[in-house]
């Protein structure tokens, strides 16, 4: 059991707990939070797993931008009232059974299944961030091109889908 | 018989004018009641003309029958018939005259009263179903007019309903008349198992002598006991005094309490000669018993009464000592005089209501010692009723000496094994014809001769209507409408009741007994010197309250008790039988309602579930959505990979 | 160093799980929201465990990084049209915006 080992577990009981937290909390607030200090387990866990750029890029997008943004449209969704937000859990009994079920089948299927490892090691001379970027512009080029267009467009479709303000109706 | 047609006419004529007079009285309105004493009376004419001309043209030896058929039954019909004997042929004339009399007396006494409707229509009734007793030939029939005759007394003594003591006393005779007819019953049904048939002629010619015809016939018996007033069921007969007297008169002296008599007449040849000892016996200790009670009375009316108790026990030994011709021809005797008897006490007694009414007085009017010398007020009373208790005494001269002496003459000349019976009930009749010649003497001092008591002032005598009955019946008590000579029966009369006893012995004894009988009575009541007499003979031995402690009370205690028993026991089955099942539907219809429809709407029910899950596959919750994905996408799995 | 597939796989399930429940379960929009990155985020651990198997090839990465776009993007429109459907329904719980059913 060494230094490693123990970080290891650490993060990953942290990712499950903040999970399950989720899970349990009535406050969307704090599921917000919960959702922050899962993410930054999953990226700890990256870099423990050599992926220390997608890591970062974790942290940065998704913890920095993804929650925030969730933030603000939790402070806009919410009736300013001073209280807390509170949800009511419904329907948790067959979620709970599908959940149970489906984590269980996946836990069978891990469980049985062997991967292959390879274990011809290709070591190159660049860096990870530099395998990347080379990857990008050349393997997965059109990936990048269409990432880009996509990103181009998501922000479009949001400017556009949330920025009219008409007379709200009745929720009927 | 020639001229059958008019024979029938006369027969049903004489039955159903009564009737018919029952029936106009009955229902005419209140509007027209004056008329009904003059119809009644019409009617009753009626009738008696009819009988006395059916006695007229019918010889003595021949029967007649008049037949109906009451009902039919496959081949088997029985029939109903008034049938014409000798005997029926003297008591019709006998019981049609005497009440038309009472119907004309009644006109008089009953003036003004309130309820006469009710009064005439029943003496209609009475007197139908008397005639009916005398003319039918089927035991049955005479059983029926037999309850008839004492409801009509029962109607009849309760007249005067205000009255508890009528009420009462028409209940005492009404019971005591059935008590007797409970035995008739039993006779008729021994009878009929034995004869197979109740016509009398059928009966009467049964010809071997069988241990049933002694308990058939002692049971028929009891049913005269009843209605004759004999020991021990006479005790109703003083009691029924307290009906009006021209019912006393008709009912219980003439008629009613001779139906009994002239039953036993007509079914005589059914009697053993064990049975007619048992018939002697009664009737010569209930004569005796009776005059001795007779004796020591106060009111008038209760006299007469004991007197008729022991007149009939006269004519009951008769029967007994096996000359039922002597009892037949006394039965006629004594209807006339004792009639008689009665409407000059009706008369006396209405006088000196009519007397009080004028002083405002209130004394009890039948009482003997209030009255006294009234034979200078009511002359013609004092005439009828002397020549009536002078026939009543049986003094030569009279009819009622001549009926006497053959009912002595025939306890003589009884011939029965049994020596000392013999002697015994001769000696007992003697000495109640001694006694009842003391007390008629006695009930004649008191009332006319005695010495005026001062109350009785302003006395006036009756209506003639009211006299006129009087004179006829107390000339029907001289001797010479019966026979031509005084001392022996000679003419008509042995052609109609049969052969009559007679020895010169017993004529002699007869006389003698009378005179010593009246000499007696001068020496003790003209003189003053009567001794007290015991209070408990007053009350006829205290028979009354015995009966009522020996058989009344326990009676109403078992009436009670059983009373009781329904109420709780069988109203508490039934109570119980209604609860369980009340409680029963209760039960059925909480599972009707719980588990019949219970299993009906859990069945809606859960359609109702089915569809509401169905429904919520398609309820627009995108969270439901998406479970549905994830269990389509689990059991894809699951089938794909394991 | 030694590679604990197993545990990171079924971190990964795990997630993915409680991502699923999440979704369903809660009755907030935002929420759902959040659930969604969860089961994003175990897809991405996956893909990035796998990757170890392959030391030289940078493929899971590389899938990784794209997911991670895909995953912005969708977020953005998602908020985007949640807050489109609380201005129109007034109501966050997405249980009341049925409108759907039929």
């Amino acid at each position: 059991m060494n230094a490693h080992a123990i970080i290891f577990y650490f993060l990953e009981t942290l990712a499950a707990v903040s999970a399950i937290g989720i899970l349990f909390t009535r406050n969307v607030f704090y599921g917000a939070l919960l959702l922050i200090t899962c993410l930054l387990a999953i990226a700890g866990l990256f870099i423990f797993l050599n992926a220390e750029f997608i890591a970062v890029t974790q942290i940065l997008i998704y913890a920095g931008g993804v929650v925030v943004l969730i933030i603000f449209g939790v402070m806009l969704t919410a009736k300013i009232s001073g209280k807390p937000l509170v949800v009511k859990n419904q329907n948790w009994l067959p979620a709970v059974a599908a959940g149970l079920f489906f984590f269980g089948l996946l836990l069978k299927l891990f469980s049985e299944a062997t991967f292959a490892s390879n274990s011809h090691t290709v070591t190159s001379q660049y860096t990870f961030i530099n395998q990347i970027g080379i990857l990008l512009m050349t393997d997965y080029m059109f990936a990048f091109e269409v990432a880009g267009i996509l990103l181009l467009i998501a922000l479009i479709g949001a400017a556009v889908v949330a920025s009219t303000f008409q007379p709200s109706k009745k929720a009927s | 018989m020639e001229n059958t047609l008019l024979l029938n006419w006369f027969i049903e004529l004489a039955l159903l004018a009564p009737l018919a007079s029952f029936i106009v009285c009955f229902f005419i309105p209140d509007r027209y009641s004056w008329a009904v004493p003059i119809l009644a009376n019409l009617f009753l004419l009626i009738s008696a003309i009819s009988s006395f001309c059916i006695f007229l043209t019918m010889p003595a030896h021949e029967t007649y029958l008049l037949q109906f058929d009451w009902f039919r039954m496959h081949d088997y019909t029985l029939q109903a018939n008034l049938e014409l004997n000798r005997l029926s042929v003297i008591m019709l004339p006998l019981v049609s005259g005497i009440s038309f009399l009472i119907h004309l007396y009644s006109i008089g006494y009953m003036a003004g009263d309130s309820g006469i409707k009710r009064y005439f229509a029943m003496l209609g009734f009475f007197t139908f179903s008397m005639l009916g007793i005398v003319l039918s030939d089927n035991l049955l029939l005479i059983f029926i007019f037999w309850e008839l005759v004492g409801f009509s007394s029962y109607l009849l003594i309760g007249h005067w309903k205000e009255k508890p003591e009528a009420a009462k006393a028409a209940q005492k005779a009404f019971l005591f008349n059935r008590i007797g007819d409970a035995g008739f019953l039993v006779g008729v049904m021994i009878i009929w198992s034995n004869t197979q048939t109740l016509n009398l002629n059928d009966i009467l010619s049964v010809k071997e002598i069988a241990s049933w015809q002694t308990i058939a016939s002692l049971c028929i018996f009891c049913g005269v006991i009843g209605k004759s007033a004999q020991l021990p069921l006479f005790t109703w007969l003083p009691d029924a005094m307290e009906g009006p007297t021209p019912v006393s008169a008709l009912i219980h002296a003439a008629t009613m309490v001779a139906a009994g008599v002239f039953l036993l007449a007509r079914i005589f040849s059914l009697f053993t000669p064990v049975a007619l000892i048992i018939v002697a016996i009664t009737g010569s200790l209930t004569a005796f018993l009776a005059a001795l009670f007779a004796l020591h009375q106060f009111d008038i009316k209760k006299i007469l009464a004991y007197s008729t108790i022991s007149q009939l026990g006269f004519m009951i030994t008769a029967v007994g000592t096996g000359s039922e011709s002597a009892a037949m021809f006394h039965l006629v005797t004594h209807a006339c005089f004792k009639a008689c008897l009665f409407l000059g006490a009706g008369s006396i007694i209405h006088a000196l209501h009519q007397a009080q009414q004028q002083t405002h007085q209130s004394n009890d009017v039948q009482d003997i010692r209030t009255m006294g010398g009234l034979r200078k007020k009511l002359p013609i009373t004092f005439l009828t009723f002397l020549l009536a208790a002078a026939s009543l005494s049986g003094i030569p001269f009279f009819t009622g000496f001549l009926s006497k002496d053959s009912v002595i003459g025939g306890a003589l000349t009884w011939g029965g094994q049994e020596f000392s019976w013999k002697l015994i009930i001769l000696m007992m009749v003697v000495a109640t014809s001694f006694i009842t010649t003391l007390y008629s003497f006695r009930m004649v001092w008191y009332v006319f001769l005695a010495k005026e008591n001062g109350e009785t002032a302003t006395v006036v005598e009756s209506p003639w209507i009211m006299r006129l009955p009087m004179l006829i019946l107390a000339l029907f008590s001289i001797w010479l409408v019966v026979s031509w000579n005084p001392f022996m029966v000679t003419g008509w009369v042995s052609t109609f009741v049969g052969k009559l006893p007679h020895h010169n012995f017993t004529t002699i004894l007869s006389t003698g007994v009378v005179s010593l009988g009246l000499a007696a009575g001068w020496l003790l009541y003209a003189r003053q010197s009567a001794p007290k007499s015991a209070l408990f003979l007053q009350r006829a031995f205290n028979l009354d309250s015995i009966y009522k402690k020996l058989f009344g009370q326990p009676t109403l205690h078992l009436a009670t008790a059983l009373k009781r028993i329904d109420r709780h026991w069988i109203d508490g089955v039934l109570h119980f039988v209604a609860f369980s099942n009340a409680s029963f539907a209760h039960l059925v219809a909480w599972f009707d309602r719980h588990i019949i429809d219970g299993s009906v709407n859990t069945i809606a029910w859960t359609a109702g579930l089915v569809g509401t899950f169905t429904r919520s596959f398609q309820n627009g919750k995108i969270q439901l959505y998406i479970f549905w994905a994830v269990a389509g996408l689990i059991i894809f799995l699951f089938f794909l990979l394991i | 160093m030694m590679f604990p597939a197993e545990h990171l796989l079924y971190l990964s399930a795990l997630l993915f799980s409680v991502g699923m429940m999440v979704m369903i379960v809660k009755q907030n929009t935002i929420m759902m929201l959040l659930g969604i990155e969860l089961l994003l985020n175990a897809a991405n651990l996956n893909l990035v465990a796998f990757n170890q198997l392959h030391p030289g090839l940078l493929t899971g990465q590389m899938f990784a990084l794209f997911v991670i776009v895909v995953a912005v993007s969708e977020a953005a429109i998602g908020l985007a049209i949640v807050l489109r459907v609380y201005k129109y329904y007034q109501t966050s719980v997405p249980g009341e915006v049925n409108e759907l059913k039929d």
